[in-house]
This record gives structure tokens, sequence and C-alpha cells, in this order.
């Protein structure tokens, strides 16, 4: 076994304590919330070297594989949450929903071929690098959003959770997941912009409306239509949490659902 | 009070989700119609033309009105864009010069054509294979001549393309083998041309072509023929000729088996095959729009983000 994936099992199960942490937090009066974010930092540690030995060994970053993929993005979606939950004491509960995200995503990629894929030509390019990062960013500021969404929703359909009880009201947790949402949308834009410009010098032309495309462009417009739905209808919470979930629920196919359906060469899901 | 309703904000919302589901709708199509996209977009477009009109709070907002302006900026813009852009195919061979005609061409109907401006020819390229054949860098050697009789070296490739007046030309996925001919018309002087062959290495099975003479000849089917696959599927490998070869010619029911050098006598005149050479094809694309989509897409999220900055500045993200 190569020592990445040494590094990359150590993290898988640093993490699963973390989210244990968290899911156990759930009933303490005191939940470990110094812990859990202990963990989560050790975690990235493991992961990140994983990450780089992968990188070495393979001559190519995790761009290619679902495999590779899917430990990216685990990565930075972890990251983006664990700076948000360090930043920001309200989020750290979100841990409860954000972490068993990540861990149907950790049981989707030790599920997948870990095998080196080959990397196109087309990827050797700075635009490769902005339009991933962008994307990162993106879906993490998301999924914090869902993070908090999803404390409206659990504090609403269930009781004797002490944790989420001493969170503050809703409208501000709402308030918060609103603002990731934003950041997510200004980067998701970016994303777009930085996609198009590689798209060009890779295929030739900047937009095909290929699957990737399409569908990233569908997500765009539903994230701007909850910005939209938040001014105009004056959403309660909850309801405001509910088109979060949703918004989330099309990034993420758009994201790891669309290269499994799509044969255009545009796979993407980088 | 029509034109407050028509800029309500609930008409935005039914806009958005109306061309969400339309833009999936017709990128599933088979035969897409651009109706599909262009009415909720004339419906967003009219909402919010409609608010600028009478919505003060809006219009006083200038980082909401700079992102909206892009927005439409960007319709504008792409719209324009698939009036004036030119997309097209063309194949040169090893040492062809291209003259400005181009195949399958998508071309707006307003765009101006300049290409018979643009001179270059292909000087040969260089792919290289990772085991499985799978596709690494593509290094296209050409030469481009300007008006003022210069000439310019360049090796485009991937990522670079060639830019020459307006077009960019990227070398191809397809590329292969050409046959070239030399062609001795019993009257009339000599003519030399190639065969450019199906793509290889897609193509491996299927190396044959029918072509037509020049000056009526007649016409020939055409196979070329080699031992051994040039490229080995199964380490790393680069784009190379086959050493040893033949070319098959049929013509109705006769058929020759030629190797460089050799010719035939048909109706007409004399066919020599003179070897074989490689072709390389490159998609042209014209689009003077791009970098002004590209600065009003940075207008756009650079006012939103001045917008959501200056209203989240107001109160500290821990107390949101």
């Amino acid at each position: 076994m190569s020592a990445d994936f040494a590094f990359l099992y150590a993290a898988l199960a640093t993490y699963v304590a973390a989210g244990a942490i968290a899911l156990a937090g759930l009933a303490r009066e005191r939940p470990r919330e110094r812990a859990m974010l202990g963990l989560l930092a050790a975690a990235l540690v493991l992961h990140g070297l994983a990450l780089a030995l992968r990188w070495q060994r393979t001559g190519h970053g995790p761009f290619i594989t679902m495999h590779e993929i899917l430990s990216s993005n685990i990565w930075s979606l972890a990251l983006v949450f664990t700076l948000a939950a360090w930043r920001y004491r309200p989020v750290r509960a979100a841990a409860a929903v954000v972490m068993p995200i990540l861990f149907v995503m950790m049981a989707w990629m030790v599920s997948t071929d870990p095998a080196a894929g080959h990397l196109p030509a087309t990827y050797r390019t700075l635009w490769l690098y902005v339009h991933v990062s962008l994307g990162k960013v993106f879906l993490g500021s998301v999924v914090v959003a869902v993070g908090l969404a999803g404390v409206i929703l659990l504090r609403r359909f269930t009781t004797g959770l002490p944790w989420l009880a001493a969170l503050p009201a809703d409208a501000r947790l709402e308030n918060l997941a609103f603002r990731f949402m934003v950041v997510g949308f200004l980067f998701e834009s970016l994303m777009l912009v930085a996609g198009a410009v590689w798209a060009q010098d890779a295929w030739g032309r900047y937009w095909a409306w290929d699957p990737l495309e399409t569908w990233a462009f569908v997500t765009w417009l539903t994230l701007a239509g909850f910005l939209h739905a938040r001014a105009s209808l004056k959403l309660a919470p909850a309801a405001g949490a509910a088109m979060i979930m949703a918004v989330f629920v099309v990034a993420f196919l758009t994201f790891f659902g669309v290269p499994f359906v799509s044969m255009a060469p545009h796979k993407g899901a980088i | 009070m029509r034109l407050e309703r028509l800029a309500s904000l609930n008409l935005t919302l039914a806009g958005l989700l109306t061309l969400a589901v339309s833009v999936a709708v017709y990128a599933a199509s088979k035969v897409p119609s651009p109706a599909l996209v262009v009415a909720p977009l004339a419906l967003l477009l009219v909402n919010l033309l409609a608010a600028v009109a009478t919505n003060r709070v809006f219009r006083a907002n200038l980082p909401l009105m700079l992102f909206h302006c892009a927005l439409l900026a960007i319709v504008a813009l792409a719209a324009a864009g698939r009036l004036t852009q030119f997309k097209g195919q063309v194949e040169l061979a090893e040492g062809e010069v291209f003259e400005g005609d181009v195949g399958e061409v998508e071309a707006g109907p307003l765009h101006r054509n300049a290409l018979d401006r643009v001179r270059f020819v292909n000087d040969g390229f260089t792919i290289r294979y990772a085991a499985g054949l799978k596709r690494a860098e593509t290094r296209n050697a050409i030469r481009i001549f300007d008006a003022q009789g210069g000439v310019t070296p360049l090796v485009i490739g991937d990522t670079e393309p060639l830019r020459a007046y307006g077009y960019r030309f990227y070398t191809s996925p397809n590329k292969g083998f050409s046959l070239v001919f030399r062609w001795f018309p019993r009257n009339g002087s000599a003519v030399r041309g190639t065969v450019n062959l199906p793509a290889y290495p897609a193509n491996e099975h299927r190396q044959a072509l029918e072509w037509g003479l020049p000056a009526g000849g007649p016409r020939i089917w055409t196979q070329l023929q080699f031992d051994k696959p040039p490229l080995d599927a199964d380490a790393d490998t680069s784009f190379r000729k086959p050493g040893q070869h033949r070319v098959v010619l049929r013509v109705g029911e006769r058929r020759w088996e030629l190797a460089p050098g050799e010719q035939v006598t048909l109706d007409g005149g004399v066919l020599a095959y003179e070897g074989l050479s490689t072709w390389m094809g490159y998609t042209v694309f014209s689009d003077w729009t791009m970098p002004w989509l590209i600065a009003a897409c940075i207008l756009a999220v650079a006012s939103l983000g001045w917008h959501f900055g200056r209203r989240f500045a107001a109160t500290p993200w821990d107390a949101a």
C-alpha cells in the first residue's frame, strides 16, 4: 500500500471520530466543540499529506478519477467548514449535519477505483487550478449554509437536543446561512467565468451547453432564485432553510452526478 | 401601475425559475428551440427594465444597478456574439498552406469573413501518447505569413491556438495520414494532391477513402495498408507514420497495390504515389465579444460583492 493511502485512511478515521463527537454532542449540555475542531484539523493535515503524496506519485493533482475528485472535495469541504466553525461559533453545531454528508462521500470514495488516471493535455493550464479552487470555495460555502439550514430544520422537527437548543434563534442562523450562500454565489459566478475561459482554450468554444455547463448554470439560476426569493418573499427561517437544501441538492448533483451520465468531453467534477 | 407590476420581484423569481427549467429542457432536447431560452430571458429583461424605470430605491443602489446592468450587457453581448461569431473546421496536410477555405461552417448572419487574410502553413506535428493510447501533448509547427511578406514560425497545440485577424485556430483531436499523389493527365500539366484518410488512431481499421481525380479524372477508392500499427497501444508512444506500407487503389473492378514511388496508368492519365504524409484538423473560431463578456462578468461579480459587502459590514457575521 502506498504511503498516501495510509495517510488517507488515517484521515478518514479521524474525520469519523470528529463526526462521532459532533453527533454525540447533540445530546450533551456541553458539547466537546474544541475536541471536534482539533480532530477536524488533524484529519485535514493527514488528508492534505495524503493528497500531496498522491500528487507526487501520480505527477498530477486530484482532478481526474472519481476517487481523486471525491477525496479532494472531502478535504476542501472539511477545510471550509472547519475554518467557518473555528471563526463563527454557531457554525460548530452544524457539524452534526455536515459530517454525515462527508461520511456519504467517504463511503462513496472508498468504493471507487483508486488507480491513477491520465491527465489530458488540456488540463495543463493555470485555469484548471483557478476554476477548481473557485468551485471548491463555492461548494464549501454552500455546505456550511446547508449545515446551518439543517440545524434550523432539526430544531423544528426534534426536541431534547441541548446543543441545538442553546444556539441563537432561527432567524440569526438563517441570516448567517444566507451570507454563506451569497459567498457561494459569488464564487460560483467566478467559477463559471474561469470555466468558460478554460473551455475556450481547451475546446475552442467558451460555452456549448454540454451537460456540466448546463447544470452549473441551472445551479447558478437556482442560487440566484434563492437570493431573490429571500428578498421578495420574506421567507420564514424554515422555508429559507428548505430552499438552501434544495439548492444544495442541485449543486451536489451537478458536481458529482452529471459526470456519471454525461458522455461529453467536458466530464468536469473537479 | 402596469409598469410597476412588470417590475415585480415575484416576476423576477418566476422568470429565474422558468429560465432554469427551460435551460435544462433546452440542453436535453435533440432539436432544441432557442425560444426556450430566449422567452424567459426576454421576460427577465422586461422585468429588469421596468424595475429600473419605476424603483427609486433600486436606482439609488449603485452596486446593485451596476450588477444588473452588467447582466444586461452579458445578455446583449452573447446575442451579438451569436450574430457575428464564426465556427468551422479545416484539415491541412503537412506542407499545405491555409488559404481561407473552411468546412462545417457555422457563422452568424452578420459575420464579416476575413479568413482570406489568414495564411499559414502546417509544418507537421508531434503528439505524445501515454500507454493505452491516451493522448498527451500536441505540438504543431506552423509558419504564418503576414501582409508585408514576413514569415513567423510558431508552435501551437492543445490550449495554445494560432491567433490571426480575429480568428483562432485550435489543433483538434482529428489528425491522421495523408496519401500524396501526383496526377499526370494525358492532356494538361501534372497536379499534386493529397488524400486525407480518416482520423488516426480513432479509425485505425478504416484507413480508406474514395476521391475524384482532378480535371474530370476517374473516381478512385484508396486504402492504406500496413503490417504493424505505428502506435504501440501498450506503452508510451508518439504519433508516427508506419514504416512499411502500401496503398491499395480500386477503380471499378480493377485493383492495384502501390509502394511509394510507384505509379499506375488509368483512363485519362498516370497516377504516381509519392508517399505518406500527415494531416492536422483545426477548429476555427472567431467571436469579438469574448473580452467584453469577461469584463462584463467580472463587473457583475465585483458589483454584487460590493453590494453584499456593504450590506454585511453593517452587522458582524457573529451577530447576523
